[in-house]
């Protein structure tokens, strides 16, 4: 075995006893990470069918029939009968987001096409959830005349969707939260490795190795890699089995996660240069992947935000590795650039890194 | 001569301003602990920038009455329900297949005469059987192409075209109830008005409904991880060994430890709060400043003892700090600081019932947002009660640690 190999063999297998030791610490990171998939699931959870009380007092055909084309127009509203009591109740607890007053005479009255009141009393809790419990009543209704050929309609549309098979929101965000918990995992363990040699004062001790320096320190960054690796491959199996998300091309999804891996690992021996303290690191990198999940394109493709917005997802490396995600694990297209556009710059990207990372800890081993 | 419990509070006050003093002199602690706050905090803000404004291009092949008029409704709604572009058929597939809308909207050119083609309604039609108009006129075709790439942001733009093509037959179909405007039913095809009463006088914009809890993040954070590094520190030097052997009775010392957690927390809240209130970010109703401090109170004193138990219990201040940023972090997120709890589905509302984060954050926004005090007397009883519990887990932990 040549000097280079048994170096970085050593620092390889030092990491590895160092976090065999600290497995508290590896398990928190895992747990940081998986706060990412926890956080995007609440949030998608409460973004549709917002819980929504009917009092139906009519009970015929038509209003059942009004109730399921509210439940099954664009995933607006989480139906639930109540009686109006309980309805009242449940507005008041918080329980539901409103309540829809269907009138004794329902069925009749839209049977006879007699103009129908009907109250709908909206919690405004915020002004984002009432407008969209309001939006949806025109879709509702409009889908209701339709159903049932009301005449004088005179405006239709005829919708053709891109997609065939729509994907949900909350298995589209967990897709996109895996690139950030690439980033957390990897960041968080790399930046580590190197804030320890500087807490330790053992980084002078690198220059003694007979071969070059930065070779331990590199087989460390490898333990790190593979540590996060596994991680990582923890959380996509969490998502596959979990959330019953099966990745249409998994190689690409172990491709780009793997690159993922390389390039945090990279950037967090950056920053573990950068702070030389092991202690503000994991909030640092929690921060830093908040940051990173504002403009990545991990709501909606990020094109959509505008120019603006859109020109600053491109200095980010989730940029580009969660447009390869979604196309791996649904097949979804979410940036302009082809697959292969965003697997080139993330291939830029980690070579970029690895070199910033490696000029930096020379730089910090001679200084 | 100082008597006894004179001297207890005075022993109490000198170990938290010492305790307060050694945070202020660690910065590194300082950011880890305001890092993830301020962050989520510019998440929340961010996010509100893109709530319901998809970018949708207007392609108007048709230019008689019907397709002026439902082309006006697309322009009129602009800015409210979405972003519009006017272009021609080819640029529009060209921003479609680029990204830069996420619908196409095309009036096709024999829209009018379809539309024309359709009677208006007649006050006097009645429907005999559901069937009624299956041979009756087909309605003009608006032909959209949307880019569902997930359900969330499809149904977004559905139900915005929605609303726009729905206004071209009934624009009455939703009336508020305060509204007493001309009934103009006899021309709604929909034969349904949704009189909408909002049940809050006054209604929270998105913004600060979502930013405003980053606050009890901020008093988490800073006061679960100021105490938590603070007794790590203790045990990791062995000064605990001192505090210990200390002639102070533990109660005493305990409650300095507690104490200076607290005032970690508000050192870093009221200016928060200051800055807050002059910039008009921060204005409850008058009478509720009251209420706001004794909820940051019992916010700050859980977390001094939270991070008491965890600073005692776990080893070095890097699994200490990365404990400290995860357990708040889910704390803040189960309580509803991102979301609406009572939305959530029905087995995690019941899980986040056993998390006090979730009554102080309910707490903040009913006594900043609402006029009434609905719920919050439940909400206080909460978290003093949690405060008690945690307060005395800690101690017991702290002093367990300091005689190991």
């Amino acid at each position: 075995m040549t000097p280079t190999l048994a170096a970085l063999g050593g620092g390889f297998r030092a990491e590895i006893q160092q976090l065999r030791r600290s497995r508290l610490l590896v398990v928190l990171t895992v747990a940081e990470a998986v706060i990412f998939l926890v956080l995007v699931s609440i949030f998608g959870l409460t973004a549709n069918h917002v819980p929504t009380a009917i009092v139906d007092s009519d009970g015929g055909h038509l209003s059942h029939q009004w109730a399921q084309d509210m439940s099954n127009t664009y995933h607006t509203y989480g139906v639930r009968y109540m009686d109006a009591r309980s309805a009242q109740q449940a507005l008041a607890r918080g329980d539901v987001a409103a309540v829809l007053y269907l009138p004794a005479n329902f069925s009749q009255r839209m049977a006879h096409h007699t103009m129908t009141r009907i109250h709908f009393h909206v919690d405004n809790v915020n002004a984002d959830l009432a407008n969209e419990v309001e939006l949806g009543i025109p879709a509702a209704a409009r889908t209701f005349a339709v159903h049932n050929h009301f005449p004088g309609i005179r405006v239709v549309s005829a919708e053709s969707d891109l997609v065939r098979n729509e994907v949900g929101f909350v298995p589209y965000l967990v897709v996109s939260a895996l690139a950030l918990a690439a980033f957390v995992v990897a960041g968080t363990l790399a930046a580590s490795a190197v804030a320890r040699e500087y807490e330790t004062r053992t980084l002078a001790y690198l220059k003694l190795s007979p071969t070059h320096p930065l070779i331990p320190l590199s087989g460390r960054l490898l333990a790190t890699g593979a540590v996060s690796a596994v991680a990582v491959a923890v959380a996509a199996l969490l998502v596959v089995a979990g959330y019953r998300v099966t990745p249409v091309h998994p190689l690409e999804m172990a491709a780009v996660l793997l690159l993922c891996v390389v390039i945090f690992s990279c950037i967090g021996a950056c920053i573990g240069i950068l702070v030389r303290r092991a202690l503000p690191l994991s909030a640092l990198i929690f921060g830093l992947a908040l940051a990173f999940y504002l403009d990545s394109g991990s709501l909606e493709p990020a094109r959509f935000y505008g120019n603006w917005l859109w020109g600053i997802a491109h200095t980010s490396p989730v940029y580009y590795a969660v447009g390869i995600l979604q196309h791996a694990v649904h097949g979804l297209r979410v940036t302009p650039e082809t697959i292969g556009v965003n697997f080139a710059v993330l291939i830029g990207w980690a070579v970029l890194a690895a070199v910033v990372a490696w000029l930096a800890l020379r730089k910090a081993v001679v200084a | 001569m100082i008597s006894g419990p004179a001297r207890g509070l005075r022993q109490t006050w000198t170990l938290a301003a010492h305790d307060v003093r050694q945070w202020w002199r660690a910065p590194w602690a300082i950011a880890a602990a305001l890092i993830p706050p301020v962050a989520l905090g510019l998440l929340a803000y961010v996010l509100t920038f893109n709530l319901g404004h998809q970018p949708i291009a207007l392609v108007q092949e048709s230019h008689g009455r019907y397709a002026d008029h439902i082309a006006g409704i697309f322009h009129a709604q602009s800015g409210d329900l979405y972003s519009l572009t006017s272009t021609d058929k080819a640029n529009a597939t060209r921003l479609f297949d680029s990204q830069q809308v996420a619908a196409v909207v095309v009036i096709p050119p024999g829209f009018d005469a379809a539309a024309a083609r359709c009677p208006a309604l007649q006050p006097d039609q009645i429907i005999h059987d559901y069937t009624y108009a299956r041979s009756g006129c087909p309605a003009a075709k608006l032909l959209v192409t949307v880019d569902n790439a997930n359900s969330n942001f499809a149904g977004e733009i559905r139900r915005a075209l929605s609303e726009t093509v729905g206004f071209f037959d009934a624009p009455d179909v939703v009336t508020p109830v305060s509204e007493t405007q001309l009934d103009m039913s006899d021309l709604n095809p929909y034969r349904v008005n949704v009189m909408t009463a909002l049940t809050r006088a006054n209604t929270v914009d998105y913004i600060h409904y979502a930013v405003i809890p980053c606050l009890v993040l901020l008093i988490l954070s800073v006061g679960v991880m100021g105490t938590a590094l603070l007794c790590a520190r203790d045990i990791e030097r062995g000064t605990a060994r001192h505090l210990a052997l200390a002639p102070a009775s533990s109660v005493v010392l305990v409650a300095g430890r507690l104490l200076g957690g607290v005032l970690v927390s508000l050192l870093v809240v009221v200016p928060v709060l200051a800055i807050g209130t002059l910039t008009g970010l921060i204005s409850p109703p008058p009478g509720h400043w009251p209420a706001l401090v004794l909820l940051f109170l019992a916010t700050a004193i859980c977390a001094a003892g939270l991070g008491a138990v965890i600073g005692a219990t776990m080893r070095g201040a890097r699994a200490v700090s990365m404990a400290a940023a995860v357990i708040c972090t889910y704390l803040f997120f189960l309580g509803g600081g991102f979301t609406t709890i009572q939305f959530l589905p029905s087995w995690l509302r019941h899980i986040t019932t056993f998390v006090p984060t979730r009554y102080a954050i309910d707490g903040l926004r009913q006594s900043l947002f609402y006029p009434g005090m609905y719920g919050f007397g439940a909400d206080m009883r909460v978290l003093l009660g949690t405060a008690v519990v945690v307060v005395v887990a800690g101690g017991v932990f702290v002093r367990r640690a300091w005689s190991r």
